[in-house]
């Protein structure tokens, strides 16, 4: 008889069974280990960012808002106010809006192209990306070191093929000296927010391919082919029919490339001025560098998570606001 | 062979009442089609049957045996499925075979059955084939010696030709019910084509709305609806609303003569149902009604003609064969056609409410 | 016709820009002294030589990548298979809440979850072992064979299922019979995503291996105070080449536009 109640209730089909509540042992393993290795960390940062350095040793657990006050207002307030803290949050924030931006405006149409490929074509293309994508930060900052240094690359094809002097000649060295992209010489691009910035969207180009890739493969040809019909041209097909359907794809993947490059930190070490650094860079140096500050470090951290987070979250609301 | 047995069974998918309580039995070595329009309950049912859905009550037995509480791998009923969902990591001979290896059977004698059905469906040589290089009507055999291959005490097919194109389906339809024949398997075959049904089948079990309507051999469903829907449903019917007068029935200012309206009382609101080959051109001495009409379309099929008619009692459409004496029509042509009083269905009606 | 013919520029100018520093870093490579310059002076493949062979830092370092790259690769399939299944079989809010916490470190700055798993293995006294590195990465990279397995599952038509099951297959041989070759193909891409990108990553290693031992990115990231060598770039094009093999062997025996997310291939 309970052989007969078992096997029933083992139906084959998998069912959703959202009234029942299970627990088995499989399943406790499962949440421990998760939860242990995905969500703790996160917990610990928060917890340590409250606590408080120890003077010529490590740290220890305290509850203080230091950590925050000195992010925010610096150590010396209220008698002193210093943004320095805060200048990095905007210089994190800077670098990831435009780089986002710059990846996404050349990515679309490129993605856009792609899919209009034969499916063989696509695969390879897809290879060539996923490889750029995967390559290391490291190795991309060190290709585009050597194009940027001012020894080989770009500079040295600038002064080779005379670009220097018609630059001179016309004035525009001037202008180019002013925005710190050249030394009395020649052209310069290290260190600049110029090298920074194309470093960091390069660094996500592949990811914005690869997140408008789905919408965009899955885009409804004949609703192009309608409007084509009614005598839209490439351009009003672009304008009234493509861009308005991808409208939450482009914000949707916007923001994922803007989290990511939140956390990006050799490409600002190598390129960006030192006065010009990201929160990303003192997080590290607060926890791994010379100051060996953990608690200072995580505060950091929470203050870029919460950054991160209140970008997806407005993303998410955005995106509810519009959908039908 | 076993008689299958359905008491009082029926199935609700939350609020929805999706299969009203029913009792069908299914003879043993007969075949048995499931037909009805989409979402009439048809696959739920056959889906019961095979243990792949539990009914919400009511039992299932199989000569005599209560099988309600088995899973669907318990029953090991053959099922063949609407697109056959073959195994596509599997060649053609391991999806036959599949059921014997998981229950261990040893391989040469898998390979031997395997071999032995794929001759039965006369796809010998085929066995070592990728189910991507078979066509439609291939995966459909396959998909067949599958199901058998565990010698199913009851064998299941789902709507088994609806991914087959037309021509394919007709041949389909005569072999399978041969094969059938031959194996004396009780089946069961879920269709929504009528011509299918009445081809392949034993017995018809009409269904509407979760409701079986009528059961019965090919022609007694057609012969003899026994409601409206099922006169609708099978074949083609025109159909007209009166009342019981007179043992006759009045539609609009006709009083058409119908030997089924004896059943009735009179006043009693009806509807008429009249199929297409009933009504007689050009024999002003048969018994029944005599109605003029109008010719407003006629439809040339090759074998026979519909003729639509403007009638006294409104449009209908009447076939007319081809015969010894060829006839022509015209649209415009006014002619008479009679209505046999022993060729009307009569179904009761319920009555509007009028306003 | 105008139009093709930008697009067509447009397309190549993409694909020159993204090669464009690999190409240099792979042309410095060659460099014969200890300075990067494209083009190479004074060609030589002795880079080469010192990375796989002679230099002990180098052929350490890269042992470690591998053994990193493979275990917790591995360790991340085992991990998002359960994840995966659970959302497609039930679907419920708890399996989508837990797959969500999965994806969490993967979707945030790596270098907060560094940072975290720098303090948690700290705690549990095993910072700076091997297999804790291992174990970070694959909680890093779950994120990846999640996602394929789920397109692997969500392709099995349910039929197949109720078919098995008419054939008598429980639901652990249906499992086994139907479902895990099925879906074969997404796990084994889901595990190369995660081990190519383990392979690439140094910051999360960079918290959790507290300098006791490096991978080849992470000794590459600790010298970038001293600039970059040519045996790096040698480090790079074999990285490069890595990641081509295999993604290109994703391609050819998985379907990678449906991978990405695609709609499936008319056959």
């Amino acid at each position: 008889m309970t052989l007969v109640s078992d096997t029933q209730a083992a139906v084959v089909h998998p069912k959703p069974q959202s009234a029942r509540f299970t627990v088995s042992v499989p399943a406790v393993v499962l949440w421990t280990v998760i939860l242990f290795l995905c969500l703790t960390p996160f917990l610990l940062v928060l917890a340590i960012s409250f606590g408080q350095k120890i003077e010529g040793a490590s740290w220890e657990w305290a509850f203080t808002f230091a950590n925050y006050e000195r992010v925010f207002v610096g150590a010396n307030w209220p008698e002193e106010f210093t943004a320095l803290y805060l200048q990095r949050l905007y210089y994190s924030l800077f670098y990831a809006v435009i780089a986002a931006l710059l990846a996404i405006l050349t990515a679309f149409p490129f993605t856009y192209l792609m899919t209009r490929l034969s499916r063989r074509a696509q695969s390879a293309w897809l290879v060539f990306i996923l490889s750029s994508l995967s390559l290391s930060e490291v190795f991309i900052v060190m290709g585009w070191d050597v194009l940027l240094s001012n020894r080989s690359g770009l500079p040295m094809v600038f002064k080779e093929t005379g670009l220097t002097d018609w630059l001179k000649a016309n004035g525009y060295f001037e202008t180019m000296r002013e925005w710190g992209l050249a030394n009395p010489r020649n052209v310069k691009f290290k260190t600049s927010v110029f090298a920074t910035v194309l470093t960091m969207a390069y660094l996500v180009w592949p990811y914005a391919v690869i997140l408008l890739y789905p919408p965009l493969s899955r885009l409804d040809r004949s609703m192009i082919e309608a409007s084509q019909t009614m005598g839209a041209g490439p351009w009003t097909v672009m304008r009234t029919v493509i861009l308005p359907t991808m409208r939450l794809p482009l914000l949707g993947a916007t923001l994922l490339l803007f989290v990511f490059l939140l956390g990006v930190y050799v490409a600002v070490t190598v390129f960006a001025e030192p006065a010009k650094q990201t929160m990303a860079v003192s997080v590290y140096e607060a926890v791994r560098g010379n100051t060996l500050n953990a608690p200072f470090g995580s505060a950091q951290a929470v203050v870029l998570l919460c950054t991160a987070a209140i970008f997806l979250v407005a993303g998410q609301w955005i995106s509810r606001k519009s959908a039908p | 062979m076993q008689a299958l047995e359905l008491s009082g069974i029926y199935k609700n998918f939350g609020s929805v009442r999706a299969v009203e309580s029913s009792n069908l039995t299914f003879a043993a070595g007969e075949l048995t089609a499931l037909l009805g329009p989409s979402g009439c309950g048809k696959t739920t049912l056959l889906r019961m049957i095979a243990g792949l859905e539990e009914p919400s009550g009511g039992s299932i037995l199989l000569g005599g045996r209560d099988i309600t509480g088995l899973a669907a791998h318990q029953r090991k009923f053959g099922m063949v499925f609407q697109n056959f969902a073959l195994f596509p990591h599997l060649s053609v001979r391991e999806n036959v075979v599949y059921a014997l290896v998981i229950s261990g059977v040893s391989k040469t004698e898998a390979m031997e059955t395997g071999n032995r059905l794929l001759d039965l469906v006369q796809l010998s040589g085929y066995g070592d084939r990728r189910i991507g290089e078979l066509s439609g009507g291939q995966r459909q055999r396959v998909a067949i010696a599958r199901a058998l291959a565990q010698e199913p005490e009851v064998f299941l097919l789902d709507e088994p030709m609806s991914a087959l194109d037309a021509k394919l389906r007709e041949d389909m339809q005569v072999e399978l019910r041969l094969l059938q024949q031959r194996l004396g398997i009780t089946t069961v075959v879920v269709t929504h084509d009528q011509r299918e049904a009445m081809t392949m089948a034993d017995k018809i079990v009409v269904m509407s709305q979760g409701r079986v309507e009528q059961v019965g051999p090919p022609h007694q469903i057609y012969h003899r609806p026994e409601n409206a829907f099922v006169a609708d449903f099978i074949g083609k019917a025109n159909f007209f609303d009166g009342v019981i007068e007179k043992g006759g029935i009045r539609v609009g200012s006709v009083l058409l003569q119908a030997q089924a309206a004896a059943n009735f009382l009179n006043g009693s609101p009806v509807r008429v149902a009249c199929r297409p080959e009933t009504p007689c051109f050009f024999q002003r001495d048969a018994a029944g009604t005599s109605l003029k009409s109008k010719v407003t379309f006629v439809r040339d099929v090759g074998a026979v003609r519909d003729i639509h008619l403007e009638t006294e009692i409104g449009r209908m459409i009447v076939e007319y064969a081809r015969g010894e004496t060829d006839h022509d029509f015209r649209i415009g042509q006014e002619l008479s056609i009679v209505l046999p009083a022993d060729g009307l269905h009569v179904f009761p009606r319920a009555e509007q409410a009028v306003a | 016709m105008i139009l093709r013919v930008i697009s067509h520029v447009f397309m190549a100018l993409s694909a020159v820009m993204l090669a464009l520093p690999i190409v240099v870093v792979s042309g410095a490579a060659l460099n014969s002294g200890r300075s990067m310059f494209f083009p190479p002076r004074e060609p030589t493949l002795d880079r080469f030589y010192e990375f796989f062979v002679s230099e002990p830092v180098w052929v350490n370092a890269m042992t470690n990548s591998i053994i990193v790259a493979f275990c917790s690769a591995a360790l991340a399939v085992l991990l998002a298979w359960p994840l995966a299944y659970g959302l497609w079989a039930r679907g419920s809010r708890a399996s989508k809440f837990l797959a969500g916490l999965g994806s969490m470190p993967f979707a945030l700055p790596p270098i907060v979850f560094g940072v975290g798993l720098g303090f948690l293995w700290s705690f549990t006294g095993v910072l700076g072992s091997l297999w804790a590195g291992v174990v970070s990465h694959a909680a890093l990279f779950v994120a990846l064979p999640v996602v394929t397995i789920s397109i692997g599952l969500q392709s099995i038509d349910r039929a197949h299922l109720d078919a098995a099951a008419t054939l008598g297959a429980t639901r652990t041989v249906a499992f086994r019979t139907v479902i895990l070759p099925q879906t074969l193909p997404y796990t084994v891409s889901g595990f190369f995503f995660a081990l190519v990108l383990s392979f690439n990553e140094f910051i999360v290693m960079f918290f959790v291996s507290a300098s006791s031992y490096a991978t080849v990115t992470l000794q590459i990231f600790n010298s970038l105070r001293n600039g970059y060598t040519p045996t790096m770039a040698v480090a790079a094009i074999t990285f490069i080449t890595v990641s081509i093999v295999v993604f290109a062997a994703i391609a050819r025996w998985g379907d990678l536009p449906r991978l990405m997310g695609a709609e499936p291939a008319k056959n």
